[in-house]
Order: structure tokens, then sequence, then C-alpha cells
């Protein structure tokens, strides 16, 4: 964390333009940590950062949730080498970036109509992030010593992948406030796709797997407060029938 | 406020074209970088990289001690860079060498709405 020496306003207080609290100082220098130290961490650190996410709020209590840590290097090595094999698969068919015009043209004419209906998974930065992973440039689970695999029970309360979310981010965030490193990884859900990787880990109904979240020790150092877009945000103050006033945040 | 029109919703950019994508661009500072390559083993995509060395190269350390060189991003042959401006190479520099020039903002039914280019530092409101 690059403010070390910063004082702190202590918790449970405020005033106009005080410095940040040990909550917020956490918060703001949260970074997605991709490059870990082999050695993992301690189980017991393991399971207090858990302990972070059974003590999410979820929608009616159903902590609709089941945790799976994966420490074995033998299986992480299988993911990865699974997970890049199945990302290349796919890849040779979506990729409209490489090869020769012929390919690029003709791939192109139907490939935005799949990306049309897979809006979300066929976004610019995972399709980017695909196309590197598939010419062996990056990895995909970042080396990481410790997985936690964060399956959804489908049959909760109103909206299961918000709950996820929530535990997750309260994990992460726990996990930074220890020195810990972490970063959410949704490609683990190209695992998915094969049937050996869904019995090992029991990911059948009610259960489904989106994402997941490496744990390790950072190396080097990457926490620290980054520039952020500036976001409009509209205020309705007035009338039933005035215009929402727009301010800048962040500016 | 920014419109999502008609041509917008219809329109699906093409990824590496400039005219549908803005992506985000950063800017090493020579005198500044001390060549560790710790830019090049943190970025997400493996696109900040240098002549010499790959991110793939700097993970194995099969290139240690050896200087990695003053990184670029790496482009596609149509120019459009591969950064999507998450600045995790500018926290974790030790030398603050790194600097974001642009962010990331496609186009068409990707584009971004309530966001606006300019960046900043969290503010203590």
């Amino acid at each position: 964390m690059n403010l070390q020496d910063e004082i702190l306003s202590p918790l449970g207080t405020y005033e106009e333009g005080m410095p940040w609290n040990p909550v917020e100082k956490v918060i703001l220098e949260r970074r997605s940590i991709r490059a870990f130290k082999k050695e993992p961490l301690p189980d017991s650190m393991i399971e207090r950062i858990l302990e972070a996410g059974r003590y999410a709020p979820s929608a009616g209590n159903m902590q609709p949730w089941k945790f799976i840590v994966v420490n074995s290097p033998e299986i992480l090595a299988e993911m990865e080498k699974d997970a890049q094999k199945i990302i290349r698969f796919f890849m040779f068919f979506l990729d409209y970036s490489r090869g020769n015009i012929l390919r690029r043209l003709y791939i192109l004419s139907w490939v935005k109509w799949v990306i049309r209906f897979m809006k979300n998974k066929l976004h610019p930065v995972p399709f980017c992030l695909m196309s590197q992973i598939a010419q062996g440039k990056t990895h995909v689970f970042h080396g990481a010593p410790t997985l936690i695999l964060l399956a959804e029970d489908r049959r909760g309360v109103a909206s299961p992948p918000t709950d996820i979310g929530i535990c997750g981010q309260n994990m992460v965030l726990a996990a930074h406030s220890m020195g810990a490193g972490s970063c959410w990884i949704g490609l683990v859900q190209v695992l998915m796709y094969l049937p050996k990787w869904k019995r090992k880990f029991g990911i059948t109904y009610p259960y489904h797997l989106n994402d997941c979240i490496a744990l390790g020790w950072p190396n080097p150092k990457a926490d620290g407060m980054v520039p952020r877009e500036v976001q409009m945000v509209q205020w309705y103050e007035k009338g039933m029938h005035d215009a929402p006033r727009v301010k800048k945040q962040g500016e | 406020m920014k419109k999502f029109s008609l041509i917008d919703r219809l329109r699906i950019p093409t990824y590496d074209k400039l005219t549908h994508m803005q992506t985000a661009d950063l800017y090493f500072d020579p005198k500044k970088c001390q060549q560790c390559g710790i830019c090049i083993k943190i970025c997400p995509g493996g696109c900040v990289v240098t002549d010499k060395v790959t991110k793939k190269e700097v993970w194995q350390d099969m290139k240690r001690g050896v200087k990695a060189g003053v990184p670029r991003v790496d482009r596609v042959k149509t120019g459009a860079t591969l950064c999507i401006g998450c600045f995790d190479c500018g926290t974790a520099c030790p030398h603050g060498a790194i600097s974001l020039k642009k962010n990331f903002n496609p186009k068409y039914f990707f584009k971004r709405l309530t966001q606006t280019s300019e960046m900043r530092y969290p503010k203590k409101y």
C-alpha cells in the first residue's frame, strides 16, 4: 500500500474532507493482483477470509453459495492446461483478428451475430483476453497458489448472482486488508464445458459456477489508488416535473 | 449524458478498428524507467511488452538479471492497442514511470453512457 504513513480517520465518524478511514483505504487501494508468490497463504488465513464471505448479506438470508477451495498444485496445473485448451478451441472459430484476409472476412461475417447473442461473454475485453491466451501470451489463473470457487445455488431468493458478488467482494476486501492479493476470474466458466470438471467439483443442479477468486501473496505489491473515469450522476432534488441535476462524481 | 441511438444499438463494433474502439494508451517515461520488468509481469492481458522479453518469459524467470528494456503497449496491425486502462502497471511500478494517456472506450453497441473520458484520482468529499 503506497500511503502507509498517512493519518487515517477513526471509524464511525464523518467530517467534510477528512482523511480516508481504514475501510475506505482498503476499498480504494484494492487492485486485482495477477502475480503471486509460489507459497500459498496459511490455511488459517484462508479460513479467516472465508469467514468474511460467510457473514455476507444475502436476499432472505438464504446464503445461496458453496465455497470450494482448490490448493493442490497438481489440480491447478491441470485446470490451467484445460482452460487454455478450450479457449484455443473457441478462438479458432471466433478470432477474426488473426490469420489472413480471407479467413478474417469469412469469420467476421458470422461472428458479429454470435457476439450479439453472447454480448457479455464476447465483450471486447474478454474477447481480446481470450485471443491473447490462445496465442500463449498470458495465463488464465495467473499462477495463483489458491483458488476459491464460488458456486451459486440457483434456487436462492430473487437474484443469487448478486448475493455471490456481495459475498465475494467481502472476501476480497478481507484478503487485501490482511496484505494478501486477490483477483476475480470469470474465465473459470470455460471449464464447465467439460463434464470432467463439473463432476470433479460437484457443480450439478442446483449449483452453477460463474466466478472464482485467486488468492495468494502478491509479488510484486501492486495495491494503490488509480485514476478512474468521472461518472455523471443524476440528482433528483426538485419537484416531479423538474429535470434532474447532473453532477460529475469525482471531479 | 450520451445517447444510445438506434445505430449504436444495431451496430456491433469491430474490436481491432480504431474507428470502432478507443483503446487505452500508456506513456512510459524512459528517464524514470529502470527496466525491471514488473509492469510486464503484472499486465492482465500480456500487452505490455518490450523488444527483448514477453510476459511468458518474465514469468518463467528465463531472463533474470537481464534488463527488460523500456516497455511499450502491444498494438495490432490496425494500430489499436490491447490496453484497457486498468493501470495495474502504474500502481506496481516502483519508480512512477508510467502514466495513463487515454481511457478505454468502445463505441456503438458497447458505448459507455455515463462515464466521461477525464481520469481522476479518488476525491475526499
